[in-house]
């Protein structure tokens, strides 16, 4: 799938359009991840809704395997793109193994007859997104984590080259959006769709995305993670906010209030939890020698044991809740 | 283990429902034949029926011009509001939408008076014909045609249900305000045919009319049936429906059409009949435990039959010489059943 000079927005009749984005030149492969990240408003949900043709693009280009979209049929397209959106389903009576079967929508007959075939492929569906076991329970009865994969499952069955979907890891706690995230990364590596999704969820994204499509108000950025956070792209992401993208970390900062410099002394994973706590407090970890607070972090019969040093007074505590509230002050 | 067995129990026990509800049909049907304000024998009812009869002449009449035209219009009327109200709550995503509520009876009402009191009151005796009976079911379904493309114009801009149901109260009591304006107009001897067909009958219709209401509502009911497929991604919203390849455009045509011809044509014959559109598709939710138009639809049907031969045994009251409105019968029947859906939250099914 592939967009030359896109511009969507929305079209009132009688009125001028109202643009919203412009320029939108895109590409995306076979086998690829795609994240779509941007602010709040600047068009995300209704890209998406261009690309599955639920909107008209103002102007431009979308291109499936090199034919415009609207060039395809109804059941022609619906074969090839499938989609996800945020609507929360909540039709009574409905079993998961129901919800699913409407992916074959554009494969049965006009009774909507569901073959052996059908029922192979939804169960596999099933299967894929972990769900088998709770086939027979009505969709209203899932956990929100439970909805989205039966919801990914019915796109799963409509077997589609490209699936599209809108903020799949919204509602969901922190587990289930890794759980989704990488559900969808093994659709596309292992069954070589090609999935684009937006989100918000931006350190998700850098480690599991094969590529960004970054909405910003100066324009539309594409590349891989990687490739970005060399860039400093991810500044753009957020022009009128304090946070900046620490390319060391490969996180989002704010920038601290005040930078007190200290040395901290330690290795592994005691070291690396203790820095974090400490950057966030404010802290310069280990960028500055000229400090008077030392801070020893290593592992005694194992115990974690923090030591502090200040102005030439050495204390000792257990955990680093206990270390943050002596070491401010 | 399985998938197949769990299925087969399932579908088994449906199956059973179904074949029940099939015998109440026909008991019913039985019934409503053999009861009534002048007492006949059963087995005189049955040759009657079966044609080996050789008692008075007047039973005969009673049975076949009275009773039989009206047990079948209360299966076909029963039938016909049911399927009209399962549609348009799947295609309102809306468990409260009904012929009804949503004022397509009330179109119905105002197409039927425009052509009764601009004409002719005679036209609803039903004596005047078969030109003026069809003339009759046209302005109906036109009037609910209506007021069902105003609410689906104002549901394309508005999402929120409870908006879209209050707009179809208010276009429904405009059509009863424009009904009044004429009422008031009108001579004292239409004003009479007219308040009594709102108050809803089973009885009036002729056999000329039978006839028609037979073609219109077996058409409505052939193209509800053959929607199947299209009713069951409607469940999941337009925005689901299109990207599965559905030309939603034309899936509100086609629903659209048999709705208005549903509600429209019996409206037209036997005068709004409320509350069975509504009732009927939540009951058969609740005894099939299913969204799966492919079994709510003949299961529709059949309560909804069973629902409308009921009201109309009762609205007879047995022994005694009074027909009760149906309109009250079956308002008094159902009303007790959408107030328990409602305070059963949980069981008046979301369809959205």
């Amino acid at each position: 799938m592939e967009t030359e000079s896109l511009v969507i927005g929305f079209r009132k009749s009688n009125r001028s359009p109202y643009v919203l984005f412009t320029d939108i030149s895109v590409k995306a492969g076979k086998g690829e991840l795609i994240a779509i990240i941007g602010q709040n408003g600047i068009g995300k949900s209704t890209l998406i809704k261009t690309l599955v043709r639920l909107l008209k693009p103002l102007s431009g280009k979308i291109l499936v395997g090199g034919t415009p979209i609207n060039d395809y049929s109804r059941t022609e397209f619906s074969r090839l793109v499938g989609y996800v959106s945020t609507e929360i389903i909540k039709v009574g009576n409905l079993t998961v193994t129901d919800m699913v079967s409407f992916g074959r929508f554009p494969y049965t007959n006009w009774l909507g007859r569901i073959t052996n075939k059908d029922t192979e492929i939804i169960l596999s569906a099933l299967e894929m997104v972990g769900l088998q076991n709770l086939r027979h329970k009505n969709i209203a009865e899932l956990s929100d984590g439970e909805r989205q994969r039966a919801m990914i499952a019915r796109s799963v069955a409509q077997d589609t080259e490209i699936l599209i979907l809108d903020e799949p890891t919204a509602f969901l706690d922190l587990p289930n959006r890794h759980d989704v995230l990488h559900l969808l990364g093994d659709l596309a590596r292992k069954h070589s769709k090609t999935i684009i999704f937006s989100t918000h969820d931006l350190s998700l994204v850098i480690n599991e995305a094969d590529k960004i499509w970054m909405m910003t108000e100066t324009g539309m950025f594409q590349g891989t993670p990687e490739d970005m956070a060399l860039n400093n792209s991810f500044d753009r992401l957020f022009p009128h906010s304090a946070a900046t993208f620490d390319i060391e970390s490969g996180r989002f900062l704010f920038p601290p209030e005040f930078h007190r410099p200290l040395k901290l002394i330690g290795e592994g994973k005691v070291l690396f939890w203790t820095c974090k706590a400490l950057e966030r407090k404010g802290f310069l970890v280990n960028e500055s020698d000229k400090t008077d607070i030392i801070i020893h972090a290593f592992e005694e019969n194992g115990k974690f044991i923090w030591k502090l040093t200040k102005n030439d007074v050495v204390e000792e505590f257990n955990s680093i809740c206990e270390l943050l509230q002596k070491v401010d002050f | 283990m399985s998938r197949k067995s769990e299925i087969s129990k399932f579908e088994k026990s449906r199956m059973w429902l179904f074949f029940l509800m099939s015998l109440m049909v026909l008991t019913f049907f039985l019934l409503d034949i053999i009861l009534g304000s002048v007492k006949i024998p059963f087995k005189a009812t049955l040759q009657i029926i079966f044609n080996n009869y050789t008692g008075p002449e007047e039973w005969k009449v009673i049975i076949l011009d009275f009773r039989v035209p009206r047990v079948i219009t209360a299966l076909l009327a029963g039938a016909a509001l049911s399927l009209s109200g399962l549609q348009m709550q799947t295609v309102f995503r809306n468990p409260l939408a009904g012929p009804y509520v949503l004022g397509i009876s009330a179109g119905a009402s105002l197409g039927v008076a425009i052509l009764v009191m601009g004409f002719s009151s005679v036209l609803l005796t039903g004596t005047v014909g078969k030109a003026g009976n069809w003339a009759l079911v046209i302005a109906a379904t036109l009037g609910s045609g209506l007021i069902l493309m105003l609410i689906l114009a104002v549901s394309i801009r508005i999402q929120d249900v409870m908006t879209i149901l209050i707009l179809g109260i208010l276009f429904g009591s405009v059509a009863t305000a424009l009904v009044g304006v004429m009422q008031y107009f009108s001579s004292e001897s239409m004003l009479k045919s007219f308040i009594v067909w709102t108050m809803g009958s089973l009885g009036n219709v002729s056999h000329d009319q039978l006839g028609i209401l037979s073609i219109t509502v077996i058409a409505g009911i052939i193209i509800s049936f053959g929607s199947v497929k299209i009713l069951n991604t409607m469940l999941l919203g337009e925005n689901y429906a299109r990207t599965l390849g559905l030309n939603v455009k034309s899936v509100r045509v086609i629903v659209f059409i048999s709705t208005s011809i549903l509600a429209g044509s019996v409206t037209a014959f036997c005068g709004p009949i409320g509350f069975i559109g509504i009732v009927v598709p939540h009951l058969a939710r609740l005894l099939f435990r299913t969204a799966d138009h492919k079994i709510l639809l003949p299961g529709s049907f059949l309560i909804g039959v069973i629902f409308m031969i009921t009201s109309d045994i009762m609205s007879q009251l047995p022994g005694y010489d009074q027909i009760l409105p149906i309109n009250s019968i079956t308002a008094l029947m159902g009303i007790p059943v959408i107030i328990w859906i409602i305070l059963r939250r949980k069981e008046i099914t979301p369809l959205s």
